[in-house]
């Protein structure tokens, strides 16, 4: 930078004639020299020129900004390496000793705990007040006196009065696909948070927020071609279930294929990611059955194991211990609703990775617990399918375990696939039992065509059956940004939750106010994030979570890591008492 | 000078975060940082006005004989306090 602005200084000089020629003069030999040595000089105080133009324009020395950038989704720039290592277990160390190597949960500082709930508690008095002198700008229902209320009041008073004050940070209107960049539409409120109103302008930003894992949702492609010309000869919507006219010759070959994808019998797909769970946990389990569920699971999952009526044991988050004594003590104890008599199954739900702790599942060890045992395992994939492994097909390929091995495996085609729906693979056994007996399966309408064939195209990629190695190329450089970025954070001091191959990333920033104050200043500055807080997480866990995608380049990241550094000095992120890695992160 | 008003500014900042002064309406920031302010006037106020005389008690009670009146006992120290 100096050198650029003092360089400019001189050809200022030079081009107003300030320049003392006389010097350059002396000689006739000399002269030649000097001038020749003058021309060089020029010609390098053009370039440093050129590059302190650049600097001026940008902040960053990446020279890489949302807003300058065309329109380009879906594609990967950064030098592709044969050598680098895929989303892998080592499996040199015990399962055990690997998982807490890898895995980091830092432990809150004590006085950034008392002041978020410090901060917690102001917020909570302040609406309180708010709803004791103010009528909410909210629509009342008339004539319902004497009625009970039909909405839960402390929910209510929550989104009106703490929510609402940071809710221009949430559910924000786009306008473009969620590639690595997105568009949002811009909007303002007049009356904090009660009503926004769209400006008709729109933000280009670096969207951090997808689960676009590999980076198949784009405009353009090979995926988006192939779903046109889907939508042009079959039409968008069979209208109708499975089990009546809904099924089609695509819907089979998308099974069969999944079922070869994750190297099981047969699978089953459905048309809703959320709905593969809530529905088809009650069709496997009853009122007898004991299920052991791990205390980040996803609301799906809960809300199926709910309706399924079966008894819901808890225990703690990826403790292998504590879900020994969860099996031990069910097994021990029986039902104590039937006098202590065996359960008649007993379950164990887990999730890949866990998606607000960035945290990935023990499965060897799990799976060694269920053989000793004797339970079923049900595993969610719906982040991990793709993102994980040197093959992408999730966490059994992630540990090298034999996917027969775990009874049920779930995942979406939300996330990595850039589609939608939900799938369950295993035998074929208990894929017929679930034809028969699953309601998403006989009542929700199936697949759209085009939404299926985005799956076909998305999953054949990643095998490498379009002929291709686009997919190969896309785990590997998922899983090399998930390692850069997790590792610069940790430089940065900022403290991250989870697993590091993980490519959820949450970044913990406790304050409720800290949440809404770091979205709105990484939209300023053209990036788009995720918060989240109080009811997705503990109170005292307000957290940003960075979602990777195979589609970012290292410009990119490196882009969005100097504005978190840049605003982690400024609104204090950096929490970690951690030693700092001084060397610089290798890409 | 330029310093001072960053450092000033970074302070200001890390209160409104920690407060949630950020995320509130004018007439709440108001209440928050009246409070506050009565709450450091007060603490301030009393602090000059009865800190130096509990202090002075406090440390004859705590060092009985090494006060100016050493034939003093304790039973008068306690009388002291109970006076002021």
């Amino acid at each position: 930078m100096y050198i650029g602005y003092f360089n400019i200084n001189w050809l200022m000089n030079t081009e107003k004639g300030h320049v003392n020629c006389s010097n350059y003069c002396t000689d006739s030999n000399g002269y030649h020299f000097r001038i020749r040595s003058l021309r060089r000089k020029k010609e390098k105080i053009s370039h440093n020129t050129k590059q302190l133009f650049l600097l001026l324009q940008s902040p960053t020395s990446t020279n890489y900004h949302p807003d300058k950038k065309t329109i380009f989704n879906g594609a990967i720039f950064g030098k592709h390496q044969e050598e680098c290592k895929p989303n892998q277990a080592e499996g040199k160390l015990s399962p055990e000793l690997e998982h807490h190597q890898k895995t980091s949960f830092e432990e809150v500082p004590l006085h950034t705990a008392c002041l978020t709930y410090l901060g917690f508690y102001l917020l909570m008095i302040l609406g309180y007040i708010n709803q004791l002198l103010f009528v909410p700008k909210v629509a009342t229902e008339k004539n319902r006196e004497g009625y009970v209320a039909l909405y839960d009041a402390f929910e209510s008073f929550y989104s009106r009065y703490v929510y609402r004050r940071v809710k221009d940070c949430w559910n924000r209107p786009i306008c473009s696909v969620p590639g690595d960049e997105l568009t949002l539409k811009d909007r303002v409120t007049d009356d904090y948070g009660w009503s926004f109103k769209f400006t008709g302008t729109e933000t280009r930003c670096l969207n951090l927020g997808s689960y676009n894992y590999l980076g198949f949702a784009a405009a353009a492609g090979r995926c988006a071609d192939e779903s046109e010309e889907r939508a042009r000869n079959d039409g968008l919507a069979y209208c109708s279930s499975r089990c009546e006219l809904g099924d089609n010759e695509q819907l089979h070959e998308l099974e069969s294929l999944t079922a070869r994808y994750f190297g099981v019998e047969d699978a089953i797909v459905f048309g809703m990611g959320f709905a593969t769970n809530a529905l088809n946990l009650p069709s496997l389990l009853g009122p007898n059955c004991l299920v052991v569920s791990d205390e980040k699971n996803h609301a799906s999952i809960i809300l199926g194991l709910r309706l399924s009526g079966a008894t819901i044991k808890v225990f703690k988050h990826n403790n292998m211990r504590d879900l020994e004594r969860v099996l031990r003590e069910g097994i021990c104890y029986g039902n104590p609703k039937k006098g202590g008599t065996p359960w008649n199954k007993i379950m164990v739900v887990v999730e890949g990775i866990f998606s607000m702790e960035g945290s990935i599942v023990r499965l060897p060890e799990i799976i060694a617990l269920k053989k000793k045992y004797k339970a079923y395992l049900y595993l969610d994939e719906a982040h991990s399918v793709g993102a994980m492994g040197s093959h992408g097909r999730g966490v059994t390929d992630y540990f090298n375990v034999n996917p027969k091995e775990v009874d049920i495996l779930m995942g979406t085609f939300t996330k990595s696939f850039g589609s939608a729906g939900g799938y369950l693979a295993g035998s074929k056994k208990l894929i017929d039992f679930l034809r028969t007996n699953s309601h998403a399966h006989c009542y929700a309408g199936s697949i759209s065509p085009p939404i299926a064939q985005q799956i076909l195209t998305s999953m054949k990629t990643i095998m490498g059956e379009d002929g291709s190695d686009t997919g190969r190329k896309k785990i590997l450089q998922l899983a090399r940004n998930t390692r850069y970025f997790r590792r610069r954070l940790a430089q940065l001091g900022v403290i991250t939750y989870g697993h590091e191959d993980s490519p959820v990333v949450p970044m913990l920033v406790y304050l409720f106010s800290k949440i809404g104050a770091v979205v709105r200043t990484l939209t300023t500055r053209h990036i788009a994030v995720v918060g989240a807080g109080f009811p997705a997480t503990p109170i005292m866990e307000g957290r940003i979570r960075f979602c990777l995608s195979a589609a970012h380049t290292k410009e990119q990241l490196d882009y969005a890591l100097e504005v978190i550094d840049e605003i982690g000095d400024d609104l204090g992120l950096k929490y970690s008492r951690k030693p700092r890695d001084a060397n610089p992160i290798e890409y | 000078m330029f310093n001072f008003k960053q450092l000033a500014s970074h302070a200001y900042r890390q209160y409104e975060l920690v407060t949630c002064i950020n995320m509130l309406e004018p007439w709440e920031r108001k209440l928050i940082n009246g409070f506050f302010l009565i709450m450091m006037t007060l603490v301030i106020f009393s602090s000059f006005v009865y800190l130096p005389n509990y202090l002075q008690t406090l440390m004859q009670f705590v060092t009985p004989l090494a006060g100016h009146n050493s034939g003093e006992n304790v039973a008068y120290v306690a009388q002291k306090m109970a006076r002021s």
